[in-house]
């Protein structure tokens, strides 16, 4: 019974083992083995497969308790940042407010995720609601394109949607987030693809245990004059006199990208903060699990210990009684 | 109120104004709260006037003017004016004269 216990925690085990592959585990069944440290002639019941397993799961739980640690003091870093970025795209937000049910021809989604995995669930999330707003936004004349960044999104989209997308771009971590780089790159999606609106997915980070996956809708210049003329939430900016340059057109262009690359830079930096939150609680959850398979497997080790002495002894005594009796 | 470095020039908002979306050049943006004013340097942005007299001013970078160096200031715009005599494609010559006019803005700034 205990191997067969033994056996089971072996596969559910198996899925936190693979980013460091252990191979001393094996579950064997603890038979009487011939392998090891028995003088010949005394058969006696091996506890070295328990105890190479215990030695494992102590491994584990010791290094994603140093990974939780690791990504609570990340965050601490990012969170500080990402909040103080919230300010940045608000003014655009009360000025052109966020209109995710526009109609558009041709809509661009930046799905943004992480490099690393191990971060529980949110890049699934974030995949999801991006395949969802693809599909709502397919019909005659409607066209949605991808643009990834991160590249636990470019592996989940890349298998089904691989003609939708137009940019992939990963890496983004490699250097502390600033916003000079997130210009750059909203740049290029800028340069190289053509959108109405553009919804940046990403998850917001609302606390240490909780991320809610969000849309930010920017529009693309014609668009918002389209909007602004049908009256409705942008009837307003055309109250606003445009000051500089020679034709609104042009300043409302330069607009638009700034709030792209304003909304873009909060985005990159709250998904950056949810993906640590999400680290450190997936790492939480798992040391605490490697310590209850520890003291299971604690349990089985005793067990089979004093079976294999109690074993020893009754053979013992039993041939001690044969030469007399 | 506020003084704020528009394209078009210095323009003073004053509660009351009229709403306006207003895009910046690199200058000084001067905070006048009582008798007290802060000054920052701007390097571009934009400044949207709300009809209820709020104002927004997003900028890409701000810095107050104190913590500005003014031989950095000097030494880029030595700089700056050298790649645009250097400069052979069109789009070397827009950056030099961008970096030139951030440079002298900084300059003027400290100055005056």
């Amino acid at each position: 019974m205990a191997m067969a216990a033994l056996r089971r925690e072996g596969r559910r085990f198996a899925p936190l083992i693979s980013p460091r592959p252990i191979t001393a585990v094996r579950s064997s069944p603890i038979a009487p083995s011939h392998e090891d440290e028995c003088p010949i002639g005394v058969r006696y019941i091996s506890t070295q497969v328990v105890r190479n397993r215990m030695k494992s799961v102590k491994n584990i739980q010791k290094i994603t308790k140093a990974m939780k640690m690791v990504a609570a003091s990340k965050l601490r870093a990012v969170q500080t940042k990402a909040e103080n970025s919230r300010g940045l795209w608000q003014p655009f937000t009360a000025l052109l407010g966020d209109l995710p049910s526009v109609d558009v021809k041709k809509s661009v989604v930046v799905t943004i995720s992480s490099d690393k995995g191990l971060c529980g669930g949110i890049n699934s999330t974030s995949v999801k609601i991006s395949k969802g707003i693809h599909k709502l936004n397919s019909g005659p004349e409607k066209e949605t394109q991808y643009v990834i960044l991160g590249e636990k999104a470019k592996a989940q989209l890349i298998r089904d949607s691989k003609k939708d997308i137009e940019l992939i771009i990963t890496e983004l971590q490699k250097n502390p987030l600033n916003y000079t780089q997130v210009s750059v790159l909203a740049d290029e999606i800028l340069k190289n693809v053509e959108f109405d609106a553009l919804r940046i997915v990403f998850n917001k980070f609302h606390s240490v245990v909780s991320f809610v996956p969000t849309v930010s809708t920017v529009l693309s210049p014609e668009i918002v004059e389209r909007e602004a003329e049908s009256g409705g939430k942008l009837g307003d900016l055309d109250n606003y006199e445009v000051e500089g340059g020679e034709t609104k057109g042009e300043i409302l262009q330069n607009l638009a990208e700034f709030q792209f690359s304003c909304v873009m830079f909060n985005a990159v930096l709250e998904n950056a903060c949810s993906e640590q939150g999400a680290r450190m609680s997936a790492m939480d959850s798992s040391s605490r699990n490697a310590g209850d398979m520890l003291d299971r497997l604690t349990l089985t080790y005793n067990r089979t210990r004093q079976a294999s002495i109690t074993t020893e002894l009754i053979e013992i005594i039993s041939g001690a009684s044969a030469l007399e009796g | 109120m506020v003084i704020v470095p528009a394209t078009t020039g210095q323009m003073g908002v004053l509660p009351g104004h009229v709403a306006t979306i207003a895009e910046l050049k690199p200058g000084v943006l001067s905070v006048h709260e009582g008798n007290e004013t802060t000054k920052y340097f701007v390097s571009s942005g934009f400044v949207f006037i709300h009809a209820n007299s709020f104002a927004d001013i997003i900028a890409v970078e701000a810095v107050p003017l104190d913590q500005i160096d003014a031989n950095l200031v000097q030494k880029g715009l030595v700089e700056f004016t050298q790649k645009l005599s250097s400069a052979t494609t069109d789009l070397e010559k827009a950056e030099a004269q961008i970096g030139i006019d951030v440079h002298s803005a900084l300059n003027s700034a400290l100055t005056g």
